[in-house]
């Protein structure tokens, strides 16, 4: 911890203030003032320019209202769900490369896991965009070698009743509506992020060897190992992912705005709140209500915050 | 440990189920640099006949990687220039203000220190309107700046975060031994706190700047010029604006990541080390 510090002391070290300095004011100019003035404006009828009116509570009780505010909260639970699933594999990975006995392949896996990093995040989603190609896409062309298509096919018109693939027929895995939702959460297969994994391995990384031969004389077994030995000392770091990840999903809308454009794609099926704000602000220039909007997403977010906070501790 | 120098086929046999698990997944995470390599050589009609392995180095289209250059290079150079500026910028402040925290309770500083903390919980996303009409007053609009200015303010917290619970576990003897010496505190930042958290310091700036590069929410509501446009902003008018001929498009993602490779080339080992060592212990 940092030393306490007598008055007399704190006052000969004043110039320690200007070493904080440049970071407030970015921070109180570039975080707390666009802060606040959304949560001002958030009252207001206003276009962006000089001329606005206050209207009150007019902007929240036409949010309350919104079909498409709702419409998209539900959807950003369904990613928020999917998300949560998406977290597997990259503990899996962690996990299944700390198992191994030799040092050097660790290092190689850690090294080659890192390889995709080098390719910008917005490319891996065009690529991605490239990939849901109806013609040229690569998932329908792999869908059509393995023969999964037909697999498709049949669930479909036998078991379930889409009526959302055929024979013969590309998938048009962002122009259909009902597959717009299930390619945002395919989109990233096999969803392993190098950092998080990197972070896991970190924490694996106090488990001797002595500790894995202890417990196979125990005969405790690979899922054993995992409940007793690998996840209570990933816990603190998979905690983390958990919060970041829930935030970083419910303001996001990235993926969606590249995926789909700012109306949401087809049947504005992959609408999510962020999207719609961007879309009111920069698309109908209604800067009131985005603000209105942001206010109800950052409601959102504080709840889920504080939730995790109760439930999910996260010791420092 | 098993690392003598038979050791790496030895342990590739007693563990195969493994080696088979995690390989199956780093193929598939390696798929889409595979497909943008080979890709970017061929044009439409030999990726329908072809689409999945490379064609014969005789046939490979290098007009696709020239002409990529010419459409995506100014927005290259655009987006190194932010990325270099932003991170300095942005570790440079944090350096500074976590040893403000970590090395005295000074009056006032726990209070700082949680108004900075909340800001963890503001949803960056409710922030983006009056961001842009204060940039608009404060003539920043359509500028690099505004994306320097705002990505160093947005780091702050993070990098604070980490720097600070590094810098107090420092040796307090150190610190003593320099102000004993008579140094100052920008000297013992440079003397003390740099040459031993250079590892951490080397992370942190790797992640900036990757967060600077792959930016595009921000600069495609802040940027109009074409001249101006970084790579995030230049790639989507792209995809937008041209009748798709993958091979260019390909060639030009291809060269979006040519920077980032040369910074994986020489850091790799540093990041890799860095972020497994626990550097962010959250």
């Amino acid at each position: 911890m940092s030393l306490p510090l007598s008055r007399q002391k704190a006052l000969r070290e004043w110039r320690l203030y200007f070493l904080v300095l440049p970071t407030v004011a970015l921070v109180a100019t570039f975080a707390y003032f666009p802060a606040a003035s959304a949560i001002y404006h958030s009252f207001f009828e206003w276009a962006g320019g000089e001329a606005k009116q206050f209207t009150g509570l007019d902007n929240f009780r036409r949010a309350w209202h919104d079909q498409v505010l709702r419409d998209s909260l539900v959807t950003v639970s369904v990613l928020m769900v999917a998300n949560l699933f998406k977290m597997i594999p990259a503990i899996l990975m962690a996990v299944l490369i700390h198992r191994l006995t030799s040092d050097r392949w660790q290092y190689i896996y850690r090294a080659l896991l890192v390889v995709p990093m080098i390719i910008p995040s917005i490319v891996t989603l065009f690529i991605w965009k490239f990939f849901f190609d109806p013609n040229f896409g690569v998932l329908n062309r792999v869908l059509d070698l393995t023969g999964l298509k037909h697999v498709l096919v049949w669930a479909d018109q036998s078991v379930f009743h889409w009526g959302v693939f055929f024979d013969g027929v590309p998938i048009g895995w962002l122009s259909q509506p009902e597959l717009v939702l299930p390619s945002l959460i395919l989109w990233g297969f096999p969803w392993i992020g190098a950092v998080g994994v990197l972070i896991y391995l970190a924490g694996l990384q106090s488990i001797s060897r002595e500790i894995y031969e202890a417990a196979e004389l125990d005969g405790v077994g690979p899922f054993g190992k995992f409940r007793y030995i690998e996840l209570p000392l990933i816990l603190t770091q998979v905690r983390l992912s958990l919060v970041l990840l829930i935030i970083a999903t419910l303001q996001g809308y990235g993926l969606q705005l590249l995926l789909l454009t700012e109306s949401g794609g087809p049947g504005g099926r992959g609408m999510v709140p962020g999207l719609w704000m961007y879309n009111r602000a920069f698309f109908a220039g209604e800067f009131g209500y985005a603000c209105a909007v942001g206010m109800v997403i950052f409601v959102f977010i504080l709840v889920l915050t504080v939730i995790n906070n109760r439930y999910v501790r996260i010791d420092k | 440990m098993s690392a003598t120098p038979h050791a790496l086929s030895g342990a590739f046999r007693r563990d195969w189920p493994q080696h088979l698990i995690i390989l199956f997944f780093v193929v598939i995470e390696l798929f889409p640099l595979y497909m943008m390599a080979q890709v970017s050589l061929k044009d439409n009609a030999t990726f329908i006949q072809n689409p999945w392995l490379p064609s014969a180095p005789a046939d490979w289209r290098w007009e696709n990687w020239l002409f990529g250059l010419r459409l995506v290079g100014p927005y290259i150079a655009n987006t190194v220039f932010v990325a270099v500026c932003g991170t300095f910028a942005t570790i440079t402040c944090a350096v500074l203000g976590a040893y403000f925290f970590a090395r005295y309770k000074m009056p006032g500083s726990g209070i700082l220190w949680s108004a900075l903390i909340i800001l963890m919980l503001l949803p960056s996303v409710a922030n983006i309107v009056p961001l842009f009409l204060l940039l608009k007053s404060l003539s920043l609009l359509n500028t690099l700046w505004a994306l320097i200015i705002v990505g160093a303010a947005g780091g702050q917290v993070f990098n604070l975060f980490v720097l600070r619970n590094f810098i107090e576990e420092l040796p307090k003897d150190l610190f003593e031994a320099a102000e004993m010496d008579g140094a100052s505190h920008l000297q013992q930042i440079r003397n003390v706190v740099l040459p031993l958290s250079a590892p951490i310091i080397g992370t942190l700036a790797i992640l900036s700047f990757l967060q600077f590069w792959n930016d595009f929410l921000f600069p495609l509501v802040v940027l109009r010029d074409k001249d101006l446009f970084t790579l995030g902003v230049g790639l989507i008018y792209l995809d937008g604006e041209y009748v798709k001929q993958w091979g260019q498009i390909m060639a030009a993602y291809f060269l979006a990541a040519i920077p980032l490779i040369i910074l994986f080339l020489f850091t790799v080992r540093l990041f890799v080390r860095g972020l497994s060592q626990g550097a962010i212990k959250g």
